[in-house]
């Protein structure tokens, strides 16, 4: 076999085609590099946008109402189906009611060291969207204080401009969870109060929160207008800047926070740029591929003479076959993994480059990246293979 | 294995042929295994051609050709390859060697190109016997023809055959090198039983025939 190899390695020499093979090579290394770094970026792109290291845990939840326009002034409650379809989207997660309360009421402080007094209204939503870890976190009708989530938005707004105004004295998280409120509510019969305590904080919903059960006690209790429809709905959402979610919000005259969906327009941007990458790394390789095929045609149509003469001397289409796999195959297998070494070893780098800016991807290439590489290996094969298999059948008789 | 011709003929000889007299164009022939048979033929006659549609180099013959039982039009290529490894073998007129390979490698190609039937030391013995082990490892296509000839000789008897076709197989070897070929290809063909023909210009006594046709 070995001799038998020897003689053949001689007789299909490709001294006269080695710059033609070195240039095919060439362009076969460029591409795969391209297709490969393609693949990862979109692995990476992927990481950046939906790995925990990365995510931020407020922007995935969006307070989401309608727009408030002269056409539907007055009328901006979310229907029932609205609210199932919004449910139905693949970008969102979970739909969680905002009730508003439907009675009049306000808060007061007991202390006359420390006056304070505000009309106010609350909003309760399930506990699955709220990001307080409180045990205070719960009311039963009967219970002595309720609890509330108060928006840090307005803290800072006391802090930093309502008691500089006032003369007021600031207040830290910790003392406002100190202060027991009066909270009055208006009925038909009079004024009920109760006691109020703020036992958490939280960015999320800006508005007073209560707990859905005294929600629901207070409203039927005391509500002294229609039972509304909500009008406002907190989304729980994997990636708020999902272009689709943007759209869809658009398409159905919704709005929510700007700041946290802003980012879908450089997604956009970056979606195409990696989209243009892969279709570019694509064409590179079909040509690649049609430059190494017609490399090997090439190899093998100068060399002709010898195969013909070989086949005439009772040389196996299959003999033949398994030489020619052998000599131009395995330049393609390290072609691969020559590619495959270059593009981990940028990704090690680039992943070290933007641990700097806080931004984490993983330093190992993706699993995708090589199931690309071993795809591109088995067409290779098929390429070889045909290319080999049509020119051998060729020059029998 | 026989070999047998049914009524062929060259389709760019058959208007001359038709008005001539042949043992074999547009005859019925069959060549029962270990028949050795001499093709006597003048130039221009077709008696390359007829080698070639024996060893199914060329088919554009009308008629049909049979190797054992099967047509040789309906061999696939690696049931033809199959046969000339193992069954019929071939000196070319034009010998057909490869020029940048040793004289060694031109018939070690042969020897390995099926499970060899002969270790590596018999070209050695052969070249021996044809007086050639002096170029063996010169380039064939420096070789003399009448060299080469010997080269081409010894490598069709590396490989086992049931038949082996010879193509004017000494047309340049003197008398005393032709005897040397002829006593061991006769050699060769006893050890297997082997039948041969063998084409040429005129009639020779180089061996013993069992057949002598006329082209």
């Amino acid at each position: 076999m070995q001799a038998w190899n020897n003689i053949l390695k001689k007789i299909i020499k490709t001294a006269s085609g080695r710059i033609r093979l070195i240039l095919a090579i060439m362009g076969l290394s460029v591409a795969l590099l391209l297709i490969l770094s393609a693949v990862q970026l979109q692995a990476n792109y992927h990481d950046l946008l939906h790995s925990k290291s990365n995510q931020d845990s407020i922007a995935n939840f969006l307070v989401v109402n309608k727009q408030l326009t002269n056409a539907n002034y007055g009328n901006t409650t979310l229907s029932a189906t609205a609210i199932d379809d919004l449910k139905k989207q693949p970008f969102v997660d979970a739909v969680g009611i905002l009730t508003p309360s439907r009675f009049k009421a306000s808060i007061e402080s007991f202390s006359s060291q420390f006056p304070f007094y505000t009309d106010i209204s609350f909003e309760s939503v399930p506990a699955a969207f709220i990001d307080v870890d409180s045990t205070q976190w719960q009311w039963q009708p009967g219970n002595d204080i309720v609890p509330m989530i108060a928006p840090n938005l307005f803290l800072d707004f006391y802090n930093f401009q309502f008691s500089l105004s006032q003369n007021l004295p600031q207040l830290t998280q910790e003392i406002v969870k100190m202060i027991i409120f009066k909270v009055n509510i208006q009925t038909p019969n009079g004024v009920v109060s109760l006691k109020g305590k703020v036992v958490g904080f939280s960015d999320r919903i800006t508005s007073l929160l209560v707990p859905e059960s005294f929600m629901q006690w207070a409203n039927n209790n005391y509500g002294t207008l229609n039972n509304a429809q909500p009008s406002r709905v907190v989304i729980r959402t994997k990636d708020p800047g999902n272009p689709a979610l943007v759209q869809y919000l658009k398409d159905h005259q919704l709005t929510t926070d700007a700041d946290k969906t802003r980012f879908s327009k450089y997604r956009q941007i970056v979606n195409v740029v990696v989209q243009i990458s892969g279709v570019t790394g694509g064409i590179l390789l079909l040509f690649a591929l049609l430059i190494f095929s017609l490399f090997i045609q090439l190899t093998i149509a100068s060399c002709k003479e010898e195969i013909q003469l070989l086949v005439t001397l009772g040389a196996a289409p299959k003999q033949l076959r398994k030489f020619l796999m052998h000599r131009f195959f395995p330049p393609n297998v390290l072609i691969i993994i020559g590619t495959l070494i270059i593009v981990a070893i940028i990704q090690y780098l680039v992943a070290l480059r933007l641990q700097k800016l806080y931004m984490f991807i993983n330093p190992m290439l993706s699993i995708y990246t090589f199931a690309t590489a071993l795809l591109f290996l088995l067409i290779l094969w098929v390429v070889n293979y045909t290319t080999i298999q049509r020119y051998i059948q060729k020059e029998n008789l | 294995m026989q070999l047998q011709i049914q009524q062929v003929v060259p389709i760019p000889l058959k208007p001359n042929l038709l008005n001539r007299q042949s043992d074999i164009w547009l005859k019925g022939i069959t060549f029962l295994p270990g028949t050795r048979v001499k093709i006597k033929a003048a130039s221009g006659t077709g008696k390359t051609t007829f080698i070639h549609f024996l060893y199914h180099l060329r088919n554009d013959y009308e008629g049909n050709i049979f190797w054992g039982d099967t047509d040789i039009q309906n061999f696939t290529p690696a049931q033809l390859a199959q046969h000339r490894q193992q069954k019929i073998s071939i000196v070319f007129q034009d010998l057909r060697l490869f020029p940048n390979l040793t004289a060694r490698e031109n018939i070690e190609l042969k020897r390995v190109m099926q499970q060899p039937l002969y270790p590596e030391s018999t070209i050695k013995e052969m070249a021996e016997q044809l007086g050639i082990t002096k170029i063996l490892h010169q380039r064939a296509g420096i070789c003399s023809y009448g060299e080469q000839q010997r080269i081409a000789i010894i490598r069709a008897l590396m490989q086992p055959f049931e038949w082996l076709l010879m193509d004017e197989p000494f047309s340049h070897l003197d008398q005393e090198n032709t005897r040397k070929a002829a006593a061991l290809i006769t050699e060769e063909c006893n050890k297997r039983n082997a039948g041969f023909i063998l084409t040429d210009l005129d009639d020779d006594h180089y061996f013993t025939y069992h057949q002598n046709l006329v082209l």
